[in-house]
């Protein structure tokens, strides 16, 4: 009876389950209101993006180049690219880049964010950094063209004022390589700093406030709370840098076309000769390349800057 | 006891299927547009009515800036002629977006103004104009119609011919005593060169091409000269061959002897020191005329042309460097009114004239290139004027004897542009002393072969 009286509620309950539960779920399953609401995202998603990537992936095996018939060819757009020397080059010159660009450009932002996160200049300082974004990069480039000429350039011209030699900015594949660079960084290092601002700001200040009692210096509260504490907007700032370095187009195409040698057409550039060539099928494979050699480096850069805890 | 009634069951599975389907229909139906093989079947263009007066309306495409302003005025007089005709003229970076536009089929134009070197790459998309190009033909320069010639069929209405002439610094020349009637062959300008900086030590008098496209584009009029392309007539490569190796092998010798600026077209470097009188020597095409006129500053009026030297004596005095056209996309809404424009722009005597005739960007009128209508080429009946920023010198003149001299049997191949990365960047390190000319060819025909042609 005890039984009885203790699994008395028990079953009822259970049966209230049974009773109620399996009709809210077909009323769930039944009704299309739900499936109405999401219908305009999953039209725009499927026409827009997932039908370009299914037809991307389809071209990618194909030769075709624009018009014509479609003649699919296997793998051999894959193996083409995976063998050619012009595709490779084109990785390592983006690997080169992304080397020049995103360590200086975490390290540079983070100092620039510190130093800002604590500066009553913070309000003006934050909207100039956007100024780099907004200008035109035509026009920018320009300005690099001339600031970086071999021989009329006032870089080279600063460079003679303390007796160094001229380089050939524009004009060697190591100087065009850092020219590039350079124009990178100014262009994008503002954004990754208000990244980082944002960060910072998560970060309690009792967290600092109770190192600086224990008696830790500047440089211990930078090492110890600011850097382990935005690992995780830093490793966002490495992923961003890393999809702009490798899907770099416009400032190499506007500041050297590429050259010189070559030495300055990133995977991006490279991707655009095809399409502009009508090499759709070779285009299309090169950018699902692009996009497994982008994600495989994104997800070690996530791994790798993962703080101890997370791991 | 009623059963309640329920609305009809429609499972998450029944329900995806049911958008996939839709998806796939809307995809397929927008893809239609873009699907392999749509592009509309090449059948001759044919000759619109002329019994009616044209009307209609027609989207036209020109590069943006100088040209626009000119094919502005130029697109009014035939608008004058056929007031029934509505053209929306629009200044776009062509060379950026047709390819795209023609492999879409989306808001494509019906016609647009098109690079030479890039004609053969979008050619399966344009309107196979042979028919209506048919009577005009032989009066069109040969060059001109090799280019606009693809697989046999005339994809493009020929435009301007850019014959290559060499501009020098009168100035100069005249003080370091070097007679410009004098320089008839390669041999007398490098001879020329050398007594420059004999005189002026700190000169590097000839222009070495320092930009990839260009240099290809220079090295190809230098073997345009010499009766060499790229391919033969059976579209077999034919760049290690001896008119680009005794380019290359001139060029060379400019380079070792130190004699040439390398610099890219009017970039600083090539300004400045053109200005400062250090670079004098320019074999380059007509529209070089453009830098006096338009970007030097102390140098204006001390630059002169005279045909190109000849790589034998006696030999053709010129080859082609750039040149454009006009092209009716397969796609276009009304491609038979484009091409009434281009008929009256390109063969029509009211056209050319005010193509080339004076106008606002231009005022002595556009003298960058000549038609490559041959009875547009009169010697007596000059298009544009004399030139105030080269001495007041009648360019008109210089560049008609040039461009008659130009050899045809010149074809462009579908991968030029793509050369740039071989033979282009080659000719770039050769320049820069890490590559002989013999090197240049042999690589540069290895891998043109292996990856444009090998891979066609």
């Amino acid at each position: 009876m005890t039984m009885a009286t203790m699994t008395a509620p028990a079953q009822a309950t259970e049966a209230q389950v049974r009773g109620t539960a399996p009709v809210r779920r077909r009323r769930r399953r039944t009704s299309p209101v739900p499936y109405l609401f999401v219908a305009p995202f999953l039209v725009v998603f499927l026409g827009f993006s997932a039908y370009p990537i299914g037809f991307a992936l389809q071209l990618s095996f194909t030769n075709w180049h624009g018009a014509g018939v479609l003649r699919f060819t296997g793998l051999a757009n894959y193996r083409y690219l995976l063998t050619s020397s012009d595709f490779w080059g084109s990785m390592v010159n983006s690997g080169l880049l992304w080397l020049l660009v995103v360590p200086a450009q975490v390290l540079l932002a983070l100092v620039v964010a510190v130093a800002l996160s604590r500066s009553r200049l913070r309000g003006p300082f934050s909207a100039s950094l956007i100024a780099p974004f907004v200008t035109p990069l035509v026009a920018m480039a320009q300005v690099w063209i001339i600031l970086f000429d071999k021989d009329f350039g006032a870089v080279n011209h600063a460079l003679a004022a303390v007796g160094l030699p001229a380089a050939g900015w524009l004009t060697t594949a190591s100087g065009a390589r850092i020219t590039v660079a350079l124009l990178v960084l100014w262009r994008t290092t503002g954004y990754a700093v208000i990244l980082l601002m944002a960060g910072l700001t998560s970060i309690p200040a009792q967290v600092y406030e109770a190192a600086r009692l224990d008696g830790a210096g500047a440089w211990t509260q930078f090492w110890r709370i600011t850097v382990p504490l935005t690992t995780r907007t830093v490793s966002f700032v490495v992923v961003i840098g890393t999809l702009t370095v490798f899907q770099l187009f416009a400032e190499p195409f506007v500041l050297t076309g590429g050259g010189p040698f070559n030495a300055t057409r990133t995977a991006g550039l490279y991707l655009y000769k095809h399409v502009t060539n009508s090499d759709l099928g070779l285009g299309a494979a090169n950018s699902m390349l692009l996009v497994v050699m982008v994600f495989a480096l994104s997800l070690a850069s996530i791994r790798l800057l993962r703080s101890r805890e997370e791991r | 006891m009623t059963t309640p009634s329920t609305p009809p069951s429609l499972s998450r599975r029944t329900f995806l299927r049911g958008a996939g389907a839709v998806a796939l229909t809307g995809g397929l139906a927008a893809a239609a547009g873009c699907a392999p093989g749509s592009t509309a079947a090449n059948k001759p263009l044919a000759a619109p009515s002329v019994t009616a007066p044209p009307s209609g309306e027609i989207t036209i495409w020109d590069r943006s800036g100088d040209l626009f302003k000119v094919f502005d005025k130029a697109i009014a007089s035939f608008t004058a002629k056929y007031p029934k005709v509505k053209v929306n003229h629009l200044a776009v970076d062509v060379n950026a977006k047709l390819p795209a536009t023609l492999i879409s089929g989306a808001d494509v134009p019906d016609g647009a103004f098109y690079d030479d070197a890039l004609l053969t790459g979008v050619a399966p998309h344009l309107q196979d104009l042979t028919d209506l190009v048919a009577p005009y033909k032989a009066d069109i320069a040969p060059y001109k119609v090799g280019v606009v010639t693809v697989d046999g069929k005339v994809v493009a209405v020929p435009w301007d011919l850019d014959p290559g002439l060499l501009f020098y610094r009168e100035d100069v020349l005249t003080q370091a005593g070097v007679d410009p009637a004098g320089l008839t062959t390669y041999d007398t300008l490098l001879d020329a060169a050398r007594t420059v900086r004999g005189k002026f030590p700190a000169a590097r008098p000839i222009h070495l091409e320092n930009d990839q496209f260009l240099g290809q584009l220079w090295l190809d009029m230098f073997a345009n000269q010499q009766g060499g392309a790229l391919v033969d007539a059976g579209g077999k490569l034919t760049v290690d061959s001896d008119p680009y190796r005794k380019a290359l092998t001139w060029l060379d010798k400019v380079r070792a002897g130190g004699l040439g600026t390398l610099a890219k077209y009017t970039q600083p470097t090539d300004i400045q020191t053109q200005d400062a009188g250090t670079q004098v020597l320019v074999p380059w095409a007509q529209w070089f005329v453009f830098a006096p006129q338009q970007l030097l500053q102390t140098s204006k009026g001390k630059w002169r042309a005279v045909p190109l030297p000849a790589w034998q004596a006696g030999g053709a005095r010129s080859g082609v460097m750039g040149g454009s056209s006009f092209v009716i996309p397969a796609k276009a809404k009304n491609p038979g009114l484009a091409w009434r424009l281009y008929e009256h722009l390109v063969f029509g005597k009211d056209g050319y004239t005010t193509v080339y005739g004076p106008n606002d960007v231009y005022p002595g009128g556009l003298n960058t290139s000549v038609p490559s209508y041959l009875p547009a080429l009169a010697p007596d009946s000059p298009l544009f004027k004399p030139v105030a920023e080269l001495g007041g010198q009648d360019l008109w003149q210089v560049a008609v004897q040039a461009a008659k001299q130009v050899p045809g049997g010149y074809r462009i191949p579908v991968w030029w542009s793509k050369a740039v990365d071989y033979l282009g960047v080659n000719l770039q390190k050769m320049l820069a002393g890490q590559m002989s000319p013999q090197d240049v060819l042999t690589v540069s025909a290895t891998q043109i072969q292996k990856n444009l042609i090998d891979t066609q």
